[in-house]
């Protein structure tokens, strides 16, 4: 028993003295930033830059996962197929057309919701949170709420342009390649607005009052004081939300997915990437689409977290 | 300012418009799951349904029946393991950013150590990976590390992205209050990790709220990712479930309309409990 005792003891104290050791060799800048960062970085690597490298190789080979027997390598044959591919290059027009008309919407809608909500009125804070249900309810079950407002047979809107005698017949929106192209930049625009939204107000919020007022005293006209005030104050977050607009609108899917899936009229090349890739099992060409496609993206991701840089360091 | 008359009927109209924008969509799909069928399927609609009903919701909660997908799986078990997965990857995706990104936020804003600008572009390049190149590779290596179809692939896989973005956020949250409340502490003999936990935490608090949420709804919304990585309920997310309702040649909209209104009525609470947390953090993200 005596024993036991004593060696509990020990073990006891040892243990404690581990543990102070072991607090004090944490308490350095050095190796406590290390014991943090290596796990994520860890992680990082297993999960992201890995996986990339991986896809990048991918790239070079022929590889169907369909038919693995038949890999082999490939050079940059599929690089070659992917650019000459009809279908890619109308994906690419028609993403080139989505970004431009998503984007001046999306500013344009989100200059006039957050000049509102700046205002002072009764309700202000409900509607503050009202505008940003669109964008936080998942993008793939916003497509299929929507796909059922555009339904050609029961949908609302044909309800309500049929009782307000727009139209005299119900119509399938969807079937129309130009109307779905335009519905499914329209899907885009409706979520993504509260989140420019937010970042205008913010800045819109920022502006003191008596800056207008001192301009009014001036003799500034309403349109002066919109564009030498709110306009010239909006302009660096602006050049910020143009950025983030052209992302997401070249990188939706989830949208397009759930609204028009694979069809012709609405295929932009995240969705022919997809369909390549996971339909098709053609890895190889579908990697490297994904790496034609992403140069693009990282470009102006790049672009975007330069600016926002700029932004903390002035 | 006093606003002329004019002025203030303008605004009130843009206020009722800009309502009528936001939640009218929601608000249809609401109307449309309490409605029976045939009114469901009546030309021109009913706005304002005349027998309404919750046998959508019964549906598409415990019945399950009008409905048979993929290998005669019931609507409600497509929808309520949906449910009962998208709950589990969310919250324990959550968590993890909550106990990393303090910790991360932490050494890159007060921690002085070789490697911090490496480590630090390192980790924010992640951001600048574009999905579908990263996809195809998890795919593969998940194959390989018989991490396809589970719910862990999923939950790394979100933590993995999240995590550059709230390390950034918390970043500048860190940066934004005073080091001196640290210094103070350390005098008193506390320890980084002590000063951290008993000081710094606190003030950060409303910013890792903010993180937290933004965190947890992205993750109840993503779809992507495990459209890709997921093909059985053991691990399908609700998004991906949701899918399944629209058939090749028939869609129940009355099934989809009950599965529509109970999948957002998270993100909506979190929304309106949330929003100044929400805006905070929609804020930080795109200028510090």
């Amino acid at each position: 028993m005596l024993v036991f005792a004593y060696l509990r003891k020990k073990l006891f104290t040892k243990n404690k003295s581990m543990k102070k050791n072991l607090s004090e060799w944490l308490d350095n800048k050095q190796h406590l930033a290390f014991v943090i960062i290596i796990p994520t970085v860890i992680l990082l690597i297993a999960f992201a830059y890995y996986p990339a490298v991986q896809s990048l190789r991918f790239s070079f080979l022929k590889y169907n996962i369909k038919q693995l027997s038949r890999v082999r390598f490939y050079g940059l044959k599929n690089y070659r197929n992917v650019l000459s591919d009809p279908v890619f290059l109308s994906s690419v027009l028609r993403v080139s057309y989505f970004m431009a008309i998503a984007t001046t919407t999306v500013l344009l809608i989100s200059l006039g919701i957050s000049m509102v909500l700046n205002e002072k009125f009764p309700g202000r804070s409900i509607l503050r949170a009202v505008i940003i249900i669109p964008w936080a309810i998942p993008p793939v079950v916003n497509g299929q709420l929507w796909k059922w407002i555009f339904n050609g047979d029961y949908g609302a809107l044909n309800g309500l342009l049929f009782q307000l005698g727009i139209i005299h017949e119900y119509q399938f929106w969807l079937r129309q390649p130009f109307i779905a192209l335009n519905f499914a930049v329209f899907l885009f625009v409706w979520r993504y607005t509260p989140f420019i939204t937010i970042l205008f107000l913010g800045v819109l919020q920022s502006i003191p009052e008596q800056l207008y007022e001192a301009a009014k005293v001036d003799g500034a006209g309403a349109f002066m004081r919109f564009y030498h005030i709110t306009i010239a104050s909006l302009r660096r977050i602006g050049g910020i939300a143009v950025i983030l607009t052209l992302i997401a609108s070249f990188s939706v899917f989830d949208g397009i997915y759930a609204l028009t899936g694979f069809d012709e009229a609405t295929k932009t090349p995240m969705i022919y990437n997809y369909e390549v890739t996971f339909d098709m099992g053609r890895f190889g060409k579908g990697s490297a689409m994904a790496y034609l496609v992403g140069l693009f993206l990282i470009l102006l991701t790049f672009i975007y977290i330069r600016m926002s840089f700029k932004k903390e360091a002035e | 300012m006093r606003k002329p008359v004019s002025l203030k009927i303008f605004l009130a109209v843009m206020v009722l418009l800009i309502f009528f924008w936001s939640v009218a969509p929601p608000l249809w799909i609401a109307i449309s799951s309490i409605s029976t069928r045939t009114e469901l399927y009546s030309k021109p609609p009913h706005w304002i349904p005349h027998h309404p009903t919750l046998d959508a919701y019964k549906n598409v909660l415990i019945k399950g029946e009008g409905f048979r997908g993929g290998g005669g799986i019931s609507a409600a078990r497509l929808f309520r393991k949906g449910i009962l997965n998208s709950i589990i990857i969310s919250v324990i995706t959550t968590a993890l950013v909550m106990s990393f990104a303090p910790l991360l936020g932490y050494a890159f804003s007060r921690l002085q150590f070789k490697g911090h600008e490496f480590f630090f572009y390192l980790i924010i390049g992640i951001i600048a990976l574009p999905g579908w190149p990263v996809l195809i590779g998890l795919f593969s290596e998940f194959s390989t590390l018989g991490m396809l179809d589970t719910k862990t692939g999923l939950i790394l896989l979100s933590f993995t992205f999240r995590l550059p973005f709230e390390t950034w956020f918390m970043k500048g949250y860190f940066e934004a209050i005073p080091a001196e409340v640290e210094d103070a502490a350390r005098i008193d003999g506390c320890t980084y990790i002590q000063a951290l936990f008993r000081v710094s935490l606190q003030m950060v608090m409303p910013g890792l709220i903010a993180v937290s949420i933004i965190s947890f709804l992205s993750t109840w919304n993503m779809f992507a990712a495990p459209l890709v990585l997921t093909y059985t309920l053991k691990s399908k997310p609700l998004t991906v479930t949701m899918t399944e309702f629209i058939g090749q040649y028939f869609v129940n909209w009355d099934l989809m309309s009950a599965a529509t209104i109970i999948a957002i009525i998270p993100p909506v609470v979190i929304v309106i409990f949330f929003q100044k947390y929400i805006i905070r953090g929609l804020s930080a993200g795109a200028i510090k």
